[in-house]
This record gives C-alpha cells, sequence and structure tokens, in this order.
C-alpha cells in the first residue's frame, strides 16, 4: 500500500505514541485532581503546551489553549470573535472556517468571501477591499488544504491592521504547522494547528492565542485550559502532539526538501496529455493537486484504491458536493473540478514508493480514458 | 400480572380448508420476528398471544410485530385471573381518569358466571364510581377497555389498538426476485409486493469503480430495512461495468439505458432459474423516466422469456411513492446521495421510445451471453 493522502491524516508516529502511552496507564490522573499525581501530570501537560507553541511562537507573547481538534480551534476562532459586524474571510477556507462563516450569516452577521487567485491563493487586493471599520474577524487560511496554496497571513495580518486596528486576525494553520517555516507575528492574534496531520493522534488540536486578546469560551464546565475550554483534558493526546511536533519540527528543512522532491518528481512524471497540474509552484511541497480533465477523480480514485494507491481526491460520485468547491473558485470548469486528484505526501513517503505510485496513476487514468472513451 | 400482546391477523380466514398451512407460516414468520428476544407464541382462536417476555422490551417487540405482514393489529395487555376482583383492579388502572369510554368483553370461557353484558354493566358501574369524571358512551368512546375471557382461568385486559402492516403472510405466494436500487422506489415495490405474501431476493447492480463504497453500503441497508418486512432477505450483487462500457463502445449512445435494463432483465431471469424466483419484480412506474415507458418496458420485457414482470407500482405517481417509502421507513436512507448507476456513461438524450427492432439491431454488436457470464462471475451473495 501506498499512502499518498497525508493532508487527511498521517500515520501516528510510532514512538511519540509509545512516549506518552502512560498517560493511558501509569499516569492516567485528572490533571485537575488536588493530589501530587494529578498535579504532576497537570505541570507536565503545561510543558507540552509551552514546548508546542515554542515551535512557532513567543510563549511570552504567546499562548497556546488545547482543543479536540482543528476544526473546533476554527470554531471557537470565529464564534468567539465574529460576533458583530462583518465577518471577512476566503473562498479559500476549509469546511471548518466555511460552514461556520454560513453559520455566522444564519445568525445574522455579515459574511464576506474574498476571490482566489488561479491556483487557490487568497486574492489579497480584494480581502483588503473587504475589510472595513465594521470588520469584527479576518480568516485567511495559510495553507490551503486542497491546492497547498500559500498565503502571506503575516503581511495580510499587518495590512488588515492597518486598515482596521481593532480587527480580530486568525489563520486556520492545520496544513503549514510543522511543514513550512514559519513564526507567529504581532498581527497574527489567532491560529489553528492540528495534531494528526504531523504524526500526531486524533483529539488533539490547538488555538493559538496572542495573550493580549481574550476568547468567550464555547465549552463551560470546570474551567481547564485558563477557562477558555473545560472538558476533561486528552493528556494522553496532548503529550503524544507535543512529542510528534518535537520531532517534526526538528527535521522540518530537511522533511520540506525530501517533500519538494516527490513533488517535483510528480510534477515531471505524470502524463502531460492527461493530467493538468492545478497546484502553484511556490505552493507548500506537501499538497499536489492535480486534474485528469475529462475523467472523474473519484472513479480514478476506486482504481488506484485497487492497485494500492491511496489518494485524496476533490470530487465525489455523489449528486451532492459533486465538485470541490474551493476548484471551482479558482475559476476551473466542471471538467477540471471533476477529474481532480489530491497527492499528499509524507517525510515517511519514500522515492521508490513515489516513482510506483507514479507509474501506477499514469497507467490507470490511460486505462480509464481508454474505457470511458 | 403479566403483560401480553395480542395479535389479530387478517384474510388468513378467508382461506377455507388451506387455513392450516396459512396459519403456520403466520406463526413461523411471527416467531422469525422475535428471534433473539425470549417470548413464547400462544394461539387460542381467532388470535396469537405472546407472552412470558422480557417487559422492558415490549415497546420493540411490538414494532416488530407491527411489521410482520397478515397482522392485522396488536393490543398490548395484561394476563390476570379470570377473576372479577382483580380484572377490575386492572380497569381501574389503564383507565384514564377523564373522558368517555365503553367495557368491551369477549367470554370464550362461558361457564364464567357472568355473561358478556352483565361484566361490562359490572365493571362500568365501579369504575363509574371510582371515577367520577368518566362517562359512559357506547357509540363513540374515546377509549375502549378490552376483557376477554379465555378458557383456561385467566382473562387479558388491555386498551387501545396498534394497527399492523396488514397483506399476507410472507411465504404464502411464492418468491419473486426484485430489483433493488439505492433509489425510492425499488424498496417500496419490493414492500408492496411482499405484503402480498411474496419472499424476495433481491439483486443490486453495481458499476464499480464508477459508483462508490457508500452506494453499496446505502443498497445493503435498504434491504436491511426491507427484511424487518420479510423476515431476512438474500441480496446478490452483480456488476455491470463492462456491460456498460462495451454498450458505450459500441452502441448508440442514447440506448445505453435501454440496452442496460435488458442486460439486467436478463441476469434476473437467469438468477430465477437458479434459486427459483418465480417472477422479476421492478420498481417502475409509467412514464417517471425516459425509460419506464411503455415502448422501454417492452423492450425490456423482450428479454425475458419464463417469468413475469411484476411492476406493482407502475400506476403510482411519485409523492405516492414517496409518501409510502416514508411510512416503511426507507426514504431518508434512498435519498442519501450516492449515484447507483454510474453518471459517467449517462447519456444527454436517452431514447424515450425505443423500437424493438432497432434496439436488437444496436444489441447485435455485443456479446450478450459472453458478457453476462462474465457478469455472474463477479457476483457476490449476501444473506441479510
Amino acid at each position: 500500500m501506498i499512502y499518498l493522502d497525508n493532508a487527511a491524516t498521517t500515520r501516528p508516529d510510532e514512538g511519540s505514541v509509545r512516549e506518552a502511552m502512560r498517560y493511558i496507564g501509569e499516569d492516567f490522573f485528572n490533571p485537575s485532581a488536588m493530589y501530587k499525581e494529578g498535579f504532576a501530570v497537570h505541570k507536565r501537560m503545561d510543558e507540552a503546551r509551552k514546548n508546542i507553541l515554542t515551535n512557532i511562537a513567543d510563549p511570552s507573547k504567546f499562548d497556546l489553549v488545547f482543543t479536540s481538534c482543528g476544526s473546533e480551534a476554527d470554531n471557537q476562532a470565529v464564534f468567539s470573535c465574529a460576533r458583530r459586524g462583518n465577518f471577512v474571510t476566503t473562498e479559500g477556507e476549509h469546511a471548518a472556517i466555511y460552514q461556520a462563516a454560513a453559520e455566522l450569516a444564519r445568525r445574522g452577521v455579515e459574511v464576506r468571501f474574498a476571490k482566489l487567485d488561479r491556483y487557490g491563493g487568497a486574492d489579497e487586493e480584494d480581502l483588503l477591499r473587504l475589510v472595513d471599520e465594521k470588520t469584527s474577524l479576518v480568516s485567511v487560511i495559510h495553507v490551503n488544504n486542497e491546492t497547498g496554496a500559500v498565503n502571506d497571513i503575516a503581511s495580510v495580518a499587518k495590512r488588515v491592521k492597518a486598515k482596521n486596528p481593532r480587527t480580530f486576525f486568525h489563520s486556520d494553520g492545520v496544513q503549514a504547522f510543522g511543514k513550512i517555516p514559519f513564526r507567529m507575528t504581532g498581527e497574527i492574534d489567532f491560529y489553528s494547528v492540528s495534531a494528526h496531520k504531523i504524526g500526531g493522534v486524533r483529539g488533539a488540536g490547538a488555538l493559538v492565542r496572542n495573550k493580549a486578546k481574550n476568547l468567550f469560551p464555547f465549552v463551560f464546565g470546570g474551567g481547564q485550559e485558563s477557562g477558555y475550554r473545560s472538558g476533561t483534558e486528552n493528556t494522553f493526546a496532548i503529550m503524544q502532539f507535543e512529542a510528534a511536533a518535537r520531532k517534526k519540527f526538528r527535521t522540518l528543512t530537511e522533511d520540506l526538501d525530501r517533500v519538494k522532491s516527490f513533488n517535483g518528481l510528480f510534477r515531471r512524471e505524470l502524463d502531460g496529455k492527461i493530467f493538468a497540474i492545478l497546484s502553484a509552484e511556490n505552493a507548500s511541497p506537501y499538497i499536489l493537486s492535480v486534474s485528469a480533465r475529462g475523467l472523474r477523480g473519484e472513479v480514478l480514485l476506486h482504481m488506484l484504491n485497487d492497485r494500492g494507491v491511496l489518494v485524496g481526491t476533490g470530487s465525489a460520485c455523489s449528486s451532492k458536493n459533486r465538485y470541490s468547491r474551493v476548484i471551482l473558485a479558482c475559476g476551473a470548469d466542471e471538467r477540471t473540478a471533476d477529474g481532480v486528484l489530491r497527492i499528499s505526501f509524507s517525510a515517511a513517503t519514500t522515492e521508490e514508493e513515489c516513482r510506483e505510485a507514479v507509474s501506477i496513476i499514469n497507467a490507470c487514468a490511460g486505462e480509464l480514458a481508454e474505457r470511458t472513451r | 400480572m403479566e403483560k401480553v400482546i395480542i395479535v389479530r391477523y387478517c384474510e388468513i380466514h378467508l382461506k377455507g380448508k388451506n387455513r392450516g398451512y396459512f396459519e403456520q407460516i403466520f406463526m413461523n414468520n411471527l416467531e422469525k420476528a422475535l428471534s433473539g428476544i425470549r417470548h413464547e407464541i400462544r394461539r387460542p382462536s381467532g388470535r396469537y398471544v405472546v407472552e412470558n417476555f422480557d417487559e422492558s422490551r415490549t415497546d420493540e417487540i411490538a414494532d416488530r410485530l407491527r411489521k410482520v405482514f397478515g397482522v392485522h393489529s396488536l393490543s398490548i395487555g395484561t394476563k390476570v385471573k379470570a377473576d372479577m376482583e382483580e380484572i377490575f383492579r386492572e380497569i381501574l388502572r389503564i383507565s384514564p381518569d377523564s373522558g368517555s369510554f365503553k367495557i368491551q368483553t369477549n367470554r370464550a370461557d362461558k361457564h364464567f358466571p357472568l355473561d358478556s353484558m352483565q361484566i361490562n354493566a359490572a365493571l362500568g358501574g365501579r369504575l363509574l364510581e371510582n371515577k367520577p369524571a368518566l362517562h359512559v358512551d357506547v357509540r363513540e368512546p374515546d377509549t375502549v377497555l378490552h376483557v376477554d375471557i379465555r378458557e383456561n382461568g385467566t382473562a387479558l385486559v388491555f386498551e387501545g389498538i396498534i394497527k399492523g402492516a396488514g397483506g399476507m403472510p410472507v411465504g404464502t405466494a411464492g418468491k419473486g426476485m426484485l430489483l433493488l436500487s439505492g433509489g425510492i422506489d425499488s424498496p417500496v415495490a419490493g414492500y408492496m409486493i411482499a405484503k402480498r405474501g411474496m419472499r424476495l431476493e433481491c439483486v443490486h447492480f453495481h458499476s464499480y469503480p464508477y459508483t462508490n463504497m457508500q452506494a453499496r453500503e446505502k443498497v445493503e441497508e435498504l434491504a436491511r430495512i426491507l427484511s424487518g418486512y420479510t423476515g431476512g432477505l438474500t441480496l446478490h450483487v452483480v456488476s455491470v461495468t463492462h456491460i456498460q462500457e462495451e454498450i458505450h463502445k459500441k452502441c448508440p449512445e442514447e440506448m445505453m439505458i435501454t440496452l442496460l435494463r435488458r442486460f439486467m432483465m436478463r441476469i434476473a431471469e437467469k438468477l430465477c432459474e437458479n434459486t427459483g424466483a418465480q417472477c422479476i419484480v421492478t420498481g417502475e412506474s409509467l412514464g417517471q423516466v425516459a425509460s419506464q415507458t411503455i415502448e422501454g418496458m417492452t423492450s425490456s420485457n423482450a428479454v425475458v422469456n419464463n417469468v413475469p414482470v411484476l411492476r406493482p407500482l407502475v400506476g403510482f405517481d411519485k409523492t405516492e411513492i414517496i409518501e409510502r417509502a416514508r411510512e416503511i421507513g426507507t426514504y431518508e436512507t434512498s435519498v442519501l446521495p450516492y449515484e447507483d448507476c454510474c453518471t459517467v456513461f449517462l447519456p444527454k438524450h436517452p431514447l424515450i421510445k425505443p423500437k424493438l427492432e432497432k434496439v436488437e439491431q444496436a444489441e447485435a454488436a455485443l456479446d450478450v451471453n459472453g458478457l453476462i457470464t462474465e457478469a455472474f462471475s463477479s457476483m457476490e451473495t449476501l444473506t441479510i
């Protein structure tokens, strides 16, 4: 099996899982408990918090609130910050922002979507035009989860704040965290991350928060996470997240080079007569979006599945959600949107796997084209 | 005091000398519906009584029984000693505090000291004394309190009647092969034909890799819902992928559906031969889509030689079919958005009135027998 759907989820890093097992074994204690054992877990969790945070931010200026996943972090930011006025975001957001925006609109908040360029990146000028004195929140995805387009969020945030300093700025960093070099800047107030895209297990995500910016809680209860997110902490997933992130950030640069070479190999070797490359040259190399125009992505996915290659797709054999809204927002026509495959790498991918996968993908696409001609 | 469920049946009493046969099958179906739940079914004259079950599962048992074809109605009641004092205590317990009522007694035990009228009067009188806000109305009462004096020294007391699925016991009217797509119509067609006592096997055609696993899962779920009424089902799953590809390559585009339907019918007929099914059942409704015209049906009937094709929905409007689908609980699953037959090959303008001669001409380009043999080799059979 060749796994090339790492933007969906990654295989959990085994060493980190082993390391964290003690928090569902001998150190299973509730971190809020008053005895020493509980307090020790609490202390370790705060270390983990700081260690994860330090990878991308200065812990004296930023804090980190653990959540159950990236979607929760996104929703937390949106429903906390965009309670009045208008909410400005882009057409290239992950569903966690896009659907939260739709819900906000139902609740009477005006939502404005900035256009995308043809690669899925946000049109910065269009976005800035939408920001005004009533804008309560701007949210721009850092790395687009379908095309890999990278938005320069530090620059966008700066320009947004110059136009309206009272606006909150949030970014969904789920596909960027641990993959591309990045540090939080003073203009970015909130940043969502997720463990399972970098070798973590599912069940842990986080919202990085500028200490000067408060949140309205989403979940009320025992007051954990400084009252921002009640609920007994998932200490196993949090500690495993810390260990996986430690590994990932240590090798970030070399992983990036490695993945770049895989990405390049696909760009070169995929059959140009069948496939169009949708991702920009300067996109995150972890994600490569291509389209077998005129064929259907999901049909190809099934054929590849039978040949042992697992990839993602932007289309579905479903009358609803047939086409990816993001790919259409890039200006692609329906035939292109229908044929989208998303190939996403991890550092654990090997070159040999990539070569084999490319040849299987070419063969299956050729066969499908022949069968349906 | 013990809870019981009284089951009344319909039409079986019409069956004269065959009545014993019908009753035996009905009894087996009731038993099958309750498999996995401890219970006993007794058969005093004219109805069935389910006893000795876990009372916390009463509603579940009633729900399962309600769906068995042949069940006219159910009542959930209590079994007490055939003693006026005990009967009254139960009447007092289950009767409402206000509104109109009547007591209706059925006395199978003719040795019981009071006759039906006397029992009604005695119980009714005492009830009025105890609950002064009640009054008697024998014509249109809000509540009917039933008392059944049985021959074994017990009495059943109950109020309220739950409507059953009606129809005839499944298994009393032969066996059919239902073409089960993932749509709204075919499960309803299956339901209606099973309701007249026919046992069903289903055949589903898929086009993997053009259709997905979710579509397949959906059909299995539909078969599961249907099996709640039919007491188990066999589902045959057949790939028509290569057949569609061949039609796509070698025949006029607009004939895709017409030709595909002929293949489905041939496969279904062959399955009938193999399984002993005596007819093919489809969910077609006249004029609903391009392939369901009389010409379309003629074209697909033409390849079926030895069994009739039953189309129980032929005269139904879509809204009527949807209403039924909601009633039997298949609608929510049917409208899940997965495509069942691939739209990759769907023609832009399907033929509405195919001429048999032209269809046969077009089909001559295909190795019909070879393709059918191939489709059969891909077949999976599941017991639902």
